[in-house]
């Protein structure tokens, strides 16, 4: 305990600037909201109850893990709904876009044949496609199919400019040590492009809460955080559908978050940073 | 080269089971909780239920005019049971002004006016339906085409089916009563909203919320010639092509009277679409009351009586629009016949507040059957 | 291995590229042949083509005509029997020291205790020991060029191709890497053929250095250095022979500037 308290002191005695500039933008933000949901209380303006107090917000938070909602489901089990969806339509893109984008990046004729269909589709919002999706593919993998669509792109585009980018002088450096066509394809082309990777990852799982939050408000199987506030704006409960927003804001820095952390590890451990 | 293709092949085709299996180890797709009792239910919007009905993604649904003939006409869906046999003359859409509208002499008299309107439009659509061979009746299903953007079968089978009421009848106040005891005690309205509101009880807030006396006033409303309001007009909210909301169509139409005026315009009344309309639910309907942008709207009475209360929407309720008109739909040929063969299938609903979702909450539960979101 | 016995040969060697609609002669009949265990310089002026000759006997560009052949072998292709030193050392920098050292080993299929045990020999030969497990990165020019130097021997290649690997560093580091690259030939006896822009490393370096005319890339004149080891860059025999070289290359220069200014 004694240790923590000193690297905290010792975290804001170095970056004091940092933290004091971090937490005053943080109460200007609340400050303002509260004093913006004040006015429009003392005003009596007709969408009062639309911008509850930050405190009103932090309560409903708080009893939305401990009070079922209409669903008779706790936010706990709606975290579990979107993560499991962010989960599995990230491993899906993850699976398909890496070997799709190795692929189109290193043969000609791979490219030629891949591109005209990614470039059909990529324009496209992952939304547009929710009224199809939910029908062909139904409740279950419909919004993972979504969120699948939002990672898919700029894992692949990225991959694609990874090994398009690749150094043609440690090609050239593997086939003088007697490299094969496999062996530059996993010791040198795959360790290039893993930085491109981790940059589309990244994207890509902003882009997957983004989408997320649409297509469960479309229609899903055991809710979400996104179905969440959409069920309580119709309920006209703002209060909570702050509290759901805060739980989307808070889910997509935890997971952005932990790709970061991977992607800092698997540098220092790749000798990159 | 053979070789890395092939790598990679067998990379892809491993990664996808993988991801196939833990879509299907992550979601417990047990049918049934084996209670023997139990229908799931999920949510969607009306618009895709005829679609996820014929592909098979859900075994029913429940939904208002024309979304229930949509799939009826299409030969996708079969009725099993409509809301009127539910709960009889159940409320649906209403008639709500924003309170600072009717707030001076003026605004009360132009919505005195609006009722007188929407009463003669009402009646207008009852006698066209009286007799189907008509002219008036052709032109009440013109006007329906153009509003709901279907097909004239599916506006005749969804008109056979409708009952277009403006009165606030002692079967409206009852009904809203029992719909807010159902919130307060699924807890979608807090117990402290009555009390906050100002209310007594229950009864004291549906008193107050529902205003018979513009009806009452509007039947000795006359035409008039000139407009009274000429700069500004009525700012009307109504939903994208809900069929129970046809009476405001009929009053806008200046074919109806055959004087080349609306019946708007015959009662001296200036009336626009507000900004935003139609809207795509009457929660919509509300936000623009609060937000400012909409004087008079027709809705759904759920959403009206939620945000009232829970948002504090300054609105009345002036009249009914509709009664009954929804349905509950099942797949053509799926052998439901009865609300016993939903056990364990999955029906969609248009969202936990919506009048559809309580009707069939009670009529489960007067099947002794429980009603649980799909998970 | 018998000294005199012929290494690389390059016989009538032509090599055009094509660049947009346009022909460029870098090479024609290029004749030179490195014997077994011999340390030759290639000088040049910019453009004359040096990389290109050593990028043909490296197998990594395809040449337009002639022959070419080392260790008695026709050339075909990037080959393990030929390291490749490059001046901007092409480490691989997600690999540590080791690993780097390693990758040829490694491609080859060798037993991972066998391969450690080749990998810290070379090591040891280049002087990086304390530093096997750092990334490039982490490294001075001159030891990322000790790293391309081990990685190219570790392979145990017939001839080392270095393409100005001291180019990049400062003077004092150039000088040692002279110093030990000397010493690692004398440990390796490997047939070197190295080029550079510099008269200086070439008389330092050189059992023969040879210089080329202005593009179209030939042989203009090969000049045996017959100065003993070590050498000194100071001593009268060392700036002589200098001179004569700087001789030789002037007319060149002075071609290849006539070229610049002509456009071509
Ligand atoms: N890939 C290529 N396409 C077209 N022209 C090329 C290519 N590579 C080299 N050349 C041309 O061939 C000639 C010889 O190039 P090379 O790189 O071998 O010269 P160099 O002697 O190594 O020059 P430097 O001293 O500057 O390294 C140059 O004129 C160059 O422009
Ligand atoms: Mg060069």
């Amino acid at each position: 305990m004694k240790s923590l308290a000193q690297f905290i002191r010792g975290t804001v005695q170095r970056n004091w600037r940092r933290v004091l500039l971090g937490a005053l933008s943080l109460v200007v933000f609340f400050g303002a909201w509260q004093t913006y949901s004040w006015y429009l209380n003392a005003n009596d303006i007709g969408y009062k109850a639309y911008f509850p107090y930050p405190g009103e917000v932090a309560e409903a938070f708080l009893d939305s893990f401990v009070t079922p909602d209409f669903s008779g489901l706790l936010m706990t089990d709606h975290i579990m709904a979107s993560l499991k969806r962010i989960f599995l339509g990230f491993t899906l893109a993850f699976a398909i876009a890496l070997p799709a984008g190795l692929l189109i990046g290193s043969y000609l004729t791979a490219e030629a044949v891949g591109m005209p269909i990614v470039e059909i589709f990529r324009p496209i919002p992952p939304l547009a496609w929710i009224p199809i999706v939910l029908i062909v593919l139904g409740h279950l993998s419909g919004p993972v199919v979504i969120v699948f669509l939002g990672i898919f792109f700029p894992v692949l585009f990225n991959v694609i400019l990874g090994v398009k980018r690749v150094d043609p002088l440690l090609l050239d450096a593997a086939k003088t040590l007697g490299a094969k066509r496999n062996h530059i394809f996993f010791k040198v082309i795959l360790p290039f492009t893993t930085p491109y990777l981790m940059t589309g990852i990244k994207v890509g799982l902003g882009i997957g809460w983004m989408c997320i939050v649409a297509a469960e408000m479309v229609g899903q199987y055991g809710g979400g955080v996104g179905y969440y506030i959409w069920a309580r704006t119709a309920e006209s409960n703002y209060d909570y559908v702050f509290a759901g927003i805060a739980m989307i804001a808070i889910l997509g820095i935890l997971t952005t978050g932990v790709a970061s952390q991977v992607e800092r590890r698997l540098y220092r451990w790749m000798g990159m940073k | 080269m053979e070789k890395m293709t092939s790598i990679i092949a067998v990379v892809v085709a491993a990664a996808i089971v993988l991801a196939g299996t833990a879509l299907y180890v992550l979601y417990d797709l047990g049918d049934d909780d084996g209670d023997g009792n139990t229908v799931y239910y999920v949510v969607e919007p009306p618009s895709s239920m005829k679609g996820t009905l014929a592909a098979g993604q859900i075994d029913g649904y429940i939904a208002w005019e024309p979304f229930v003939s949509d799939s009826v006409v299409g030969g996708v869906g079969t009725v099993l049971k409509w809301s009127g046999e539910i709960v009889p003359n159940h409320p649906c859409c209403v008639v709500a002004v924003h309170d600072p509208f009717i707030s001076d002499d003026e605004g009360q008299e132009l919505a005195a006016r609006f009722l007188k309107a929407h009463m003669n439009a009402t009646d207008w659509i009852n006698a066209a339906m009286e007799n189907k061979a008509s002219p008036e009746y052709n032109l009440l299903k013109e006007i329906a085409v153009d509003f709901t953007m279907r097909n004239e079968s599916v506006v005749e089978e969804a008109l056979d089916h409708m009952t277009f009421h403006y009165a606030t009848d002692d079967d409206f106040t009852v009904a809203l009563e029992n719909f807010t005891e159902m919130y307060l005690d699924l807890g979608v309205i807090g117990e402290e909203k009555i009390a906050d509101g100002g209310y007594e009880n229950v009864t004291d807030f549906v008193d107050q919320y529902v205003n018979g006396s513009y009806l009452e006033i509007a039947q000795f409303v006359e035409p008039v010639d000139t407009i009274l309001n000429p700069d500004s007009p009525i700012r009307l909210g109504f939903l994208s092509g809900d069929l129970h909301q046809l009476a405001q169509a009929v009053a806008k139409s200046s074919e109806v009277l055959g004087n080349g005026k609306s019946i708007f315009e015959n009662y001296g009344l200036n009336v626009d679409d507000a900004i935003g309309a139609p809207f795509a639910n009457g929660g919509a309907v509300m936000d623009a009351f609060a937000g400012g942008y909409v004087d008079i709207g027709y809705l759904g009475s759920p959403p009206a009586i939620l945000k009232h209360l829970n948002a504090e929407v300054d609105t009345t309720i002036l009249a009914q629009v509709n009664i009954e008109g929804s349905a509950i739909v099942v797949k053509t040929g799926s052998g439901i016949d009865n609300l016993n063969g939903l056990v364990g299938k999955v029906v969609a609903t248009p969202g936990e507040s919506s009048i559809q979702f309580l009707l069939l909450k009670i009529v489960l539960q007067q099947e002794g059957l429980s009603l649980k979101i799909r998970t | 291995m018998d000294g005199d016995e012929v290494n690389i040969q390059m016989e009538g060697l032509l090599k055009v590229f094509r660049k947009d609609d346009r022909e460029i002669v870098a090479l024609k009949d290029f004749n030179l042949q490195v014997d077994d265990g011999e340390l030759v310089c290639l000088l040049g002026p910019s453009g004359c083509g040096k990389t290109t000759v050593l990028r043909i006997v490296a197998g990594l560009e395809p040449k337009s005509g002639g022959r070419v052949s080392v260790s008695g072998e026709e050339v075909s292709g990037a080959g393990p029997n030929r390291g490749v030193v490059f001046q901007e050392f092409a480490l691989f920098p997600w690999r540590t020291v080791r690993k780097n050292i390693e990758f040829g080993l490694e491609v080859k299929g060798i037993p991972p205790c066998e391969k450690e045990a080749v990998s810290s020999r070379y090591i040891d030969l280049v002087n990086l020991e304390g530093f096997e497990n750092v990334h490039p990165q982490q490294l001075s020019g001159g030891m990322k060029q000790r790293v391309g130097i081990a990685r190219a021997l570790a392979n145990d290649p017939a001839v080392l191709l270095m393409d100005e690997p001291f180019g990049a560093l400062d003077a004092q580091t150039r000088n040692l890497m002279q110093k030990e690259l000397l010493r690692i030939w004398s440990a390796t006896e490997k047939t070197i053929l190295f080029v550079t822009h510099s008269v200086d490393e070439a008389v330092f370096l050189a059992d023969r250095i040879v210089v080329m005319t202005a593009r179209p890339g030939k042989v203009k004149e090969i000049i045996p250095i017959p100065i003993p080891r070590p050498r000194d860059r100071t001593s009268p025999e060392f700036i002589s022979v200098r001179g004569e070289v700087l001789s030789v290359l002037e007319t060149e220069f002075e071609k290849t500037m006539a070229q610049e200014l002509s456009g071509d």
